[in-house]
């Protein structure tokens, strides 16, 4: 019954008018974000990390997890859409999507997107409800070896296990440490890398980081080389779903689910296996009549499973984040920033420490997926004239928010230039196809785990046997081991069979 | 993709070698960093050198793909391979004068500079002609977005951004 009157608590707070509107401000502006293309909730958050100076916190993170899972339902629209693959989470809507758009049914597929994320966003949710409390009080038992396993456990599932190149993806994981060591050491105050600029003594600003690689890199992208690529757009169709389609998303819904949900509770991060699997998933499950439509005319379920699953993950995503302090993608990672803004340290004092803040974040996940139900089924259409805004304006527009989110957060013009140089940077990464999740899990994640790293060592007395003289810690770095290992004997035995 | 140019893979091995660069860097950096570990038996100079150590690696590994067949496992890169330098250098120099003029000219009009700016190359990129007609639309543009922005970040959220005036509303 304890979790369910501090989830009252919760509600009471998450429910004054001031909060409701900063749910419903974030969601529409992540539903915005989600449709605009070149620009997502990691960037969005990022931009808006200012406000953590005046706003205050249950405040800001309610606006922020609204920005967060809002973009998600703006996606998928995109990506049904308009004939051009978004970020990866929606890559496999897209494949279904646009089929069923092509053949006149682009409603039904908004529909069983949005309603879709609806449900998996919903039992997600409760599924953080009634678990964070738990792994909370298992986390407290935990100390710095484990801490620093889970850590590196997240690194290397991020870096080495879910992009497309190990080399690069490490490459990417260790420039954002060394981005992360730019400032004072925490525990000895020891300046490192700060070359005599005084600026660089507070480090970093994670915003400077995640605004220039994403927005200002996007930007220069696109001036570079998307002049001339036109995009297509898809005709609208009425938003609405027939009995069959109803009959046919349920189940993909519910199975999307249930994938999705443990993948956000694993400290590995990552939308693309869970929505890859839902939409093999589905492909396996449909009845020979309709398994004909997948990539011909567009399979619903092949929308729905998919959708349902990256809403899960995403939302059971918070679980390791509010309980371990371990961000997983790029956008927990700038959540966790904002957190630390405010010099909350996520992890399982949380629960504990700013139980008031926590519920109400939980109890604004409720609240905010009925405002993206409504915002997105019978205002769809409002968003949809997003996609028409032109695209210089569009990337020029960005730039002047890029300046916002980098200047205000320090008011130094020198972090202007700094955010030229990283989105130079960010730009090179993009062409050469460097990962930048790794970037800003490390650079956000690095210290802490440094921290831990010391501390884990000093319990040890020095020795780094205390990794293998702890059940727990020795337990993560069998599964890092296997983590890198097993994917990779499975690949050599295949191509060898 | 397999259908990459060898002119591309003479790129690729720069950017290995940048990275290896930045790792020598990195481990330049740490020589002046004392190790002071106390009881940790690490000091504040463990992980500079882990991460120096990794990317010089990292950097080997990229130069070597690059020298036997190009980068592995490439995305397939959105848009034109060939890239629109001019484009670039109209984005770069509305960037770049931004981070110069902001606290001299204030955020409103910054803004608006690096908004025109960064329009006309991304309109030159796209192949419009971009006559007189689109500077105007474009500078009209830019103040119509930085301002509502200024105001509603000074004003309602109390973030400090640079004006012209002291009058808070430019």
């Amino acid at each position: 019954m304890d979790i369910w009157n501090q989830l009252m608590q919760g509600f009471a707070t998450a429910g004054t008018p001031v909060n409701l509107l900063w749910a419903f401000v974030g969601c529409a502006m992540g539903t915005a974000v989600g449709v605009l293309p070149g620009i997502g909730p990691a960037t969005a958050v990022a931009m808006l990390l200012p406000i953590t100076a005046k706003v205050e916190a249950t405040a800001s993170m309610i606006f922020f997890a609204g920005i967060y899972y809002g973009a998600m339902y703006g996606g998928s629209t995109t990506s049904i859409l308009l004939n051009t693959p978004g970020e990866t989470a929606s890559m496999v809507t897209a494949m279904e999507g646009n089929k069923m758009a092509k053949s006149g049914r682009a409603g039904a597929a908004l529909a069983t997107a949005a309603i879709g994320s609806f449900v998996a966003g919903t039992i997600a949710t409760v599924l953080v409800t009634l678990f964070a409390p738990v792994v909370a009080d298992f986390a407290v038992k935990l100390g710095p070896p484990e801490y620093f396993m889970l850590m590196l456990l997240a690194f290397t599932t991020v870096s080495a296990v879910l992009g497309q190149s190990t080399v690069r993806g490490l490459t990417a994981l260790f420039v954002g440490l060394a981005a992360g060591l730019v400032g004072l050491d925490q525990i000895t105050g020891q300046a490192r890398y700060t070359g005599g600029v005084p600026e660089l003594l507070d480090g970093v600003e994670i915003v400077l980081v995640a605004v220039g690689l994403f927005a200002v890199a996007e930007a220069l992208h696109a001036v570079l080389f998307e002049g001339r690529v036109v995009e297509t757009a898809n005709k609208m169709s009425r938003v609405t779903m027939s009995a069959s389609d109803w009959r046919r998303s349920i189940p993909a819904w519910l199975r999307g689910t249930a994938i999705g949900a443990p993948f956000g509770c694993i400290p590995a991060g990552g939308t693309e296996i869970p929505t890859f699997l839902s939409y093999a998933t589905e492909k396996k499950l449909a009845k020979p009549e309709h398994r004909a439509e997948f990539g011909t005319r567009g399979a619903i379920e092949g929308v729905a499973g998919p959708e349902a699953a990256n809403n899960a993950t995403v939302t059971a995503a918070l679980i390791p984040l509010l309980t371990l302090g371990i961000p997983t993608s790029n956008t927990t990672a700038i959540l966790l920033g904002a957190f630390q803004n405010y010099g909350i340290q996520p992890g399982p004092q949380l629960f504990s420490s700013a139980s008031a803040l926590v519920w109400a974040l939980i109890a604004s996940l409720y609240i905010g997926n009925v405002m993206l139900l409504v915002l997105n089924l019978p205002l769809v259409g409002l968003w949809v004239k997003l996609l028409k805004v032109p695209k210089p304006q569009l990337y020029a527009g960005i730039l002047i928010f890029a300046t916002v989110g980098a200047y205000g957060m320090r008011q130094s013009a020198f972090d202007l230039f700094l955010l030229y140089a990283i989105g130079v940077l960010g730009l090179i990464m993009r062409r050469f196809s460097f990962p930048t999740a790794p970037v800003v899990v490390g650079m956000i994640l690095g210290p802490l785990a440094e921290a831990q790293l010391r501390n884990a060592i000093s319990i040890g007395e020095g020795s780094a046997m205390v990794f293998l003289q702890r059940p727990m810690s020795l337990t993560l770095l069998v599964v890092i081991v296997a983590v890198l290992v097993v994917p990779r004997w499975l690949k050599a035995r295949r191509s060898a069979a | 993709m397999p259908s990459s140019s060898s002119p591309s893979h003479g790129l690729q091995t720069l950017v290995g070698l940048g990275v290896g660069l930045v790792g020598v860097g990195m481990a330049l950096g740490a020589l002046s960093i004392p190790s002071a570990s106390g009881y940790a038996g690490v000091g504040p100079n463990f992980l500079p050198w882990v991460v120096a150590a990794a990317l010089m690696l990292c950097g080997g590994f990229m130069v070597r793909e690059a020298r036997s067949g190009g980068f592995r496992n490439m995305e397939d890169a959105v848009g034109s391979d060939r890239p629109y330098w001019p484009g670039f250098v109209w984005m770069s120099a509305g960037l770049l004068a931004n981070a110069a003029l902001i606290t001299t000219i204030g955020f409103i009009l910054s803004c608006a500079l690096c908004f025109v700016l960064a329009a006309r190359g991304l309109r030159l990129a796209a192949g419009e002609d971009g006559g007189p007609r689109s500077w105007v639309t474009d500078t009209v543009t830019g103040l119509l977005i930085a301002s509502p922005v200024y105001w509603m970040f000074t004003k309602f959220l109390a973030i400090s951004l640079p004006g012209l005036t002291q009058s808070g509303w430019l």
